[in-house]
């Protein structure tokens, strides 16, 4: 299924390309699309709007971005995808935390254009049909947040601990989830959550991740 | 971030011809020039990403003598996790990757990147201020300003301290570099990546304009060879090291045969002390030895104003580094 939310620019040629082929951007079909063009003239993404598509949550979505737009802000701002957080914009802070490609980033330091073409995981994929995924039912059973800001990107870089490590020590993840600051303090509970999680507690129907889990 | 053309080659010569063009700069993750480019400190017109040239300048190779090729854009999770480097001499490249920044950061952080990133002085990298530092302000502002995060050796005019965790480790292991410009690769130490005289309004590196590195080299490390990265930070995690040292040794019958230290987060560039290591040759590790080799080793410390708790600290992290590569 496929979502268009690309405005205020025409679709280009290269955009179609991009968007039709964008799961294997990177691969031959990109570099036959490129070699098409000639051998002299460089794909670029000049000042202005450009409709590209990312694969997010399992979608394919079509969106519109400047060569400048961080994948932060392509998700908020683009996808209305707000779950991801910009605390600091600078990756000091850790809430803008999801999963590209099998590993966590920090979205507000990525460019959207470079996340074209990788599976792209944000926490509102940890939802479907109206069941959260265990780990984020543990969060809520453990009452691992207070203001709730750092939440999403906590759930990100605990998934991603999981997910590299069914039953991970109290080390492991503290070590996972060293780049997500929490102002309320709540990294006691968050490492329940967790423990909850690999135990096998929550609803494990969703114990899998649907996409872009692991590398 | 100021608008840019954003540039994406697909091979070494479409990112060299790319790189040429006035106001074009390198990319790749982006980590350190992303955040640059949002403080307006840094704005250049065209960004050449390098992301795309993986198969060149990718992943963690052997090489057919036996040395291992970190290509420059492995990030420093892959090194971190890297089964080539398990061995113990291996281990100050795992251990200074695995330190760095954050889990988010290190899955995204290339090895050329942490090497060649702009140092993190806090008066040079904000864009209302005008140092000495490639800003044509009248002044190293570090100086007589909040100095606490500086350099206490081998600066001239300007006291910045270089920041990369994985050059100390780089330089321990008397690693190699090579570099693509004008279709030419040239293969050298990493030494001479790093300036003799780390003055201002200078490159923090010696790379010429439009130079790429393609990749390091780490010589094969004998099984004898032991080597460790430590760092002393102000917290436990996710924090940039206050000062920091590597070492490799080589052992016989108890007895130390080779050895290189190298300091970090206390100078311009990351700084070999070889006096200090020399005085480890033929002599059998103790506290005591240690003690005096850390003293050597910042003997020429010219502390700031809010920095002389780095030659203490310092030295004890030497001790611990030395401990490490011989326990």
């Amino acid at each position: 299924m496929t979502e268009d939310r690309s405005t205020g620019s025409a679709f280009s040629r290269r955009a179609f390309l991009k968007g039709a082929s964008a799961a294997a951007v990177t691969g031959a079909a990109a570099t036959a699309a490129t070699h098409a063009r000639g051998p002299v003239e460089l794909e670029t993404f000049a000042p202005g709007t450009h409709a590209i598509a990312l694969q997010v949550n399992g979608k394919e979505q079509k969106l519109a971005v400047e060569s400048r737009t961080t994948l932060l802000d392509a998700l908020r701002d683009r996808l209305d995808l707000t779950g991801a957080k910009k605390g600091c914009d600078r990756g000091a802070c850790g809430g803008c935390t999801v999963i590209v490609d099998g590993v966590t980033v920090n979205s507000c330091l990525m460019l959207a254009i470079d996340a074209i073409g990788k599976p792209i995981t944000t926490v509102e994929g940890l939802a479907q049909g109206g069941v959260d995924h265990p780990l984020v039912q543990n969060f809520a059973h453990c009452d691992a947040m207070q203001c709730g800001f750092c939440t999403p990107g906590m759930v990100m870089s605990s998934l991603q601990c999981l997910n590299q490590n069914q039953q991970p020590d109290r080390q492991t993840i503290q070590r996972a989830i060293a780049g997500n600051i929490c102002r309320c303090g709540t990294y006691g509970r968050v490492c329940e959550a967790v423990e909850r999680t690999a135990a096998g507690r929550g609803d494990q129907a969703l114990r899998a991740p649907a996409h872009g889990g692991s590398k | 971030m100021k608008e840019f053309t954003y540039v994406l080659p697909r091979s070494l010569p479409e990112a060299e011809a790319a790189a040429k063009k006035p106001g074009a700069t390198l990319k790749a993750a982006g980590i350190d020039l992303v955040d640059r480019m949002k403080e307006r400190q840094f704005q250049p017109t065209e960004v050449v990403n390098l992301l795309l040239l993986q198969p060149d300048l990718g992943g963690i190779t052997a090489d057919a003598d036996g040395s291992m090729r970190i290509g420059a854009l492995a990030t420093l999770a892959q090194i971190a996790a890297s089964k080539d480097f398990a061995a113990e001499g291996y281990a100050a490249l795992r251990e200074a990757a695995g330190e760095a920044a954050t889990p988010q950061v290190r899955n995204r952080a290339t090895a050329a990147g942490n090497v060649l990133q702009q140092a993190r002085c806090w008066y040079l990298r904000s864009s209302e201020l005008h140092c000495l530092h490639g800003k044509d302000g009248p002044s190293c502002l570090a100086q007589v300003g909040d100095n606490r995060y500086h350099s206490v050796l081998g600066y001239h005019d300007c006291v910045r301290v270089h920041p990369s965790n994985l050059a100390p480790a780089l330089l321990a292991l008397d690693c190699e570099y090579t570099t693509q410009l004008a279709g030419k690769q040239q293969r050298r130490r990493v030494a001479d990546l790093f300036p003799l005289e780390p003055k201002a309004q200078l490159e923090e590196h010696t790379l010429l304009p439009g130079e790429i590195v393609i990749a390091f080299h780490v010589k094969a490390q004998p099984k004898s060879a032991r080597s460790a990265y430590r760092e002393s930070r102000e917290k436990l995690s996710f924090d940039w090291a206050t000062t920091a040292a590597a070492a490799r040794v080589v052992m016989d019958g108890g007895v130390i045969q080779e050895a290189s230290l190298v300091l970090a987060a206390v100078a311009p560039v990351p700084l070999p002390r070889p006096d200090a290591a020399k005085l480890l040759i033929g002599q059998k590790p103790s506290d005591e030895l240690f003690h005096r080799v850390a003293l050597r080793a910042f003997a020429d410390a010219r502390p700031l104003s809010h920095n002389a708790y780095k030659v203490q600290v310092g030295q004890a992290i030497v001790r611990e580094v030395l401990h490490a590569t011989t326990r």
